[in-house]
């Protein structure tokens, strides 16, 4: 038996942390960069994976939660001058309250008309943006003001970014692994069980839902402040599919896969130049191989590694007949 | 007025025939395939290309399209719907249709480029003629067209037998002997080639843009659900509901928020009729 602390977990969390602090120390504001990004990604990506991932509802149009959330940043902070860490919660509390508007009637519906609705808030939210010249901007955008004090500094935004990303990871780690979890996965695996167990589904989802515009709503601001300037253009409808990519590549069912699915997307245009021009086409080709090959996502090959080449000490199976604690028990009945 | 509502019922006879294409796809494999409004698209980029840029004669450069998108349908059949249906998970579908889509969408826009082009004259006329322009007329005759020739052939030809009878229960049309694979796979290709027919028809009222296909994918799958999923009739009634809606609605709002009208009506529809204007009630799966 090994220790605790150097058993799986204690492998993983440290490795994890490892990694978070790798750009730190690099010193490279490139590599920094990209890890904030992603990073902010993640954030929008835990709450959207617990609707598709756990839940099955194929929400394509996250996008429009996130423009939302950096949009909030731009204005309230920039052109109205609050504190942009209060812009910070209001995006996050504005988020939740358009994830909830838009959760009423879309999640009633069935799997393609829900797919169809989201997709339709994504160019909803892209129209209102180009519209609406004198709040934002129209087409060409608003600056973003980046957050006061130690945050300021590129390495002290990826730090903020972590610590709520880490945040966001354990409030919903909590969520899958309890109660809630099993809720959700019963509603994905078959909603008329679900219903006749007594899972109130309608409650259930819509209140991830929520929690899922929270989300994307906090990551939008985030990236607001990454980017520093926002314009329509940016909150294109690929990247909600972006987002959802990350998502079934990971495979559902999962926090680790989606995680990893995030990363590696997030950095595949950034490693070459000709990968960038293709980047969308590349992402719909993986999604495709993804969908046709492995359906589970790249989550299941892991576990799969994992119990091959490093499996669970299992219990054993059989056991001796342990014929004295036997004859015992039958000598005095009812003790 | 007239002018708004024939504009209105221009792209909503565009949004009919993407309806259409979605209706036939959905008879043969019980999906809804994202594929729709791209391949509608390609066949106005298509056109462009062929006529507007190579100079060929609109003929030959409209058979091009056709077959072009017949292709592109088969496509989707072979490599996004075919071992989906077979391995009749839950909406995996979805996914692989959206991923098939945005790569024939990306494709576009790699070859084509991202700006809308404008779509050449596909018969002599001069610009003045107002509302009675081609580009009105164009996609409404060939999208009544279109409907008509489905009906004739569903009702009126043996193979249009087939289709109805693999509709209605695929397993029992299997066990009567009839090709389910095969005509699954004809039925996408003939989808293929009327949305492009459809896309080339309205070339001159869309432009060739890449970005029009997302656009009809989403408007076009309003329009069915609008009509009711599976009724032709429904197709063109809803299309026409939601072109002239949407034209009357931004006459008098605005031009900018017509996506925000199109949801918004495909909302008030679910809420009175879930079932959509044509469609018939299915049974609650228990």
């Amino acid at each position: 038996m090994t220790h605790p602390l150097f058993g799986r977990k204690g492998a993983g969390a440290l490795a994890l942390l490892v990694a978070v602090m790798l750009p730190l120390l690099s010193g490279d504001r490139y590599l920094l960069h990209v890890a904030s990004l992603i990073g902010t990604y993640w954030v929008l990506i835990i709450g959207l994976n617990l609707i598709v991932g756990y839940m099955g509802q194929l929400s394509v149009g996250h996008v429009g939660l996130f423009a939302i959330g950096a949009y909030t940043v731009a204005i309230g902070s920039g052109v109205h001058g609050l504190s942009p860490e209060l812009a910070l919660v209001i995006a996050g509390v504005l988020g939740a309250l358009c994830g909830f508007v838009l959760g009423v009637p879309s999640l009633r519906l069935p799997g393609f008309y829900f797919a169809m609705t989201t997709l339709g808030l994504s160019l909803i939210v892209g129209e209102v943006l180009v519209a609406q010249r004198d709040v934002t901007g129209g087409g060409a955008g608003l600056p973003v003001p980046g957050f006061s004090g130690p945050l300021a500094t590129p390495s002290g935004l990826y730090l903020l970014v972590v610590g709520v990303a880490a945040l966001i990871s354990l409030v919903s780690w909590n969520i899958t692994r309890l109660m809630w979890g099993r809720a959700m996965v019963s509603i994905r695996d078959s909603s008329v069980a679900a219903a006749a167990i007594g899972v109130p589904a309608g409650r259930v989802k819509l209140t991830l839902f929520t929690f899922s515009g929270f989300t994307a709503g906090v990551a939008g601001a985030l990236f607001g402040a990454l980017q520093s300037y926002v314009t329509p253009e940016t909150f294109h409808f690929d990247l909600g599919l972006f987002f959802f990519i990350c998502i079934v590549i990971g495979g559902k069912g999962s926090i680790l896969g989606p995680f990893l699915g995030t990363v590696v997307l997030t950095l595949l245009p950034e490693v070459s130049a000709s990968f960038a021009v293709v980047g969308h086409f590349l992402y719909a080709l993986v999604l495709l191989f993804v969908v046709l090959l492995v359906p589970d996502g790249i989550s299941s090959v892991l576990r799969w590694l994992i119990e091959r080449f490093w499996p669970r000490p299992n219990p054993p199976t059989h056991r001796q007949l342990d014929l004295p604690l036997l004859a015992s028990a039958l000598r005095s009945p009812g003790s | 007025m007239l002018t708004v509502i024939i504009t209105g019922l221009a792209i909503g006879s565009l949004y009919a025939a993407a309806a259409l294409v979605y209706n036939l796809m959905y008879s043969s494999s019980k999906v809804l395939s994202v594929t729709t409004g791209h391949i509608c698209m390609l066949g106005g980029v298509c056109g462009a290309y062929f006529i507007g840029v190579l100079k060929w004669p609109i003929i030959a450069g409209l058979l091009l399209s056709v077959a072009i998108g017949m292709i592109v349908g088969l496509l989707t059949e072979i490599v996004a719907v075919r071992r989906i249906v077979a391995r009749s998970s839950d909406h995996l579908w979805i996914l692989s249709t959206l991923a098939f889509g945005s790569i024939i969408q990306q494709t576009t826009l790699l070859a084509w480029g991202t700006e809308p082009r404008p779509f050449p004259r596909l018969i002599p006329q001069d610009y003045s003629a107002g509302m009675w322009d081609q580009k009105f007329w164009l996609p409404i005759v060939c999208t009544l067209g279109l409907a008509a020739a489905i009906h004739l052939f569903m009702h009126r030809t043996m193979y249009g037998k087939l289709f109805s009878a693999m509709s209605q229960d695929e397993f029992a049309a299997r066990a009567r002997g009839v090709p389910t694979e095969r005509i699954r796979a004809a039925s996408y290709a003939a989808a293929g080639g009327l949305g492009s027919i459809a896309g080339f028809a309205a070339g001159q009222l869309t432009y060739a843009y890449f970005a029009v296909g997302l656009m009809l994918t989403l408007n076009g799958f309003i329009a069915l659900a609008v009509g009711g999923i599976g009724s032709n009739v429904g197709a063109l009634v809803g299309g026409a509901l939601l072109g002239v809606f949407t034209a009357l609605a931004s006459y008098y709002f605005g031009g900018e928020y017509q996506q925000t009208m199109c949801l918004g009506l495909l909302m008030l529809i679910l809420l009175i009729k879930p079932s959509g204007l044509f469609g018939t009630r299915e049974a609650r799966p228990v």
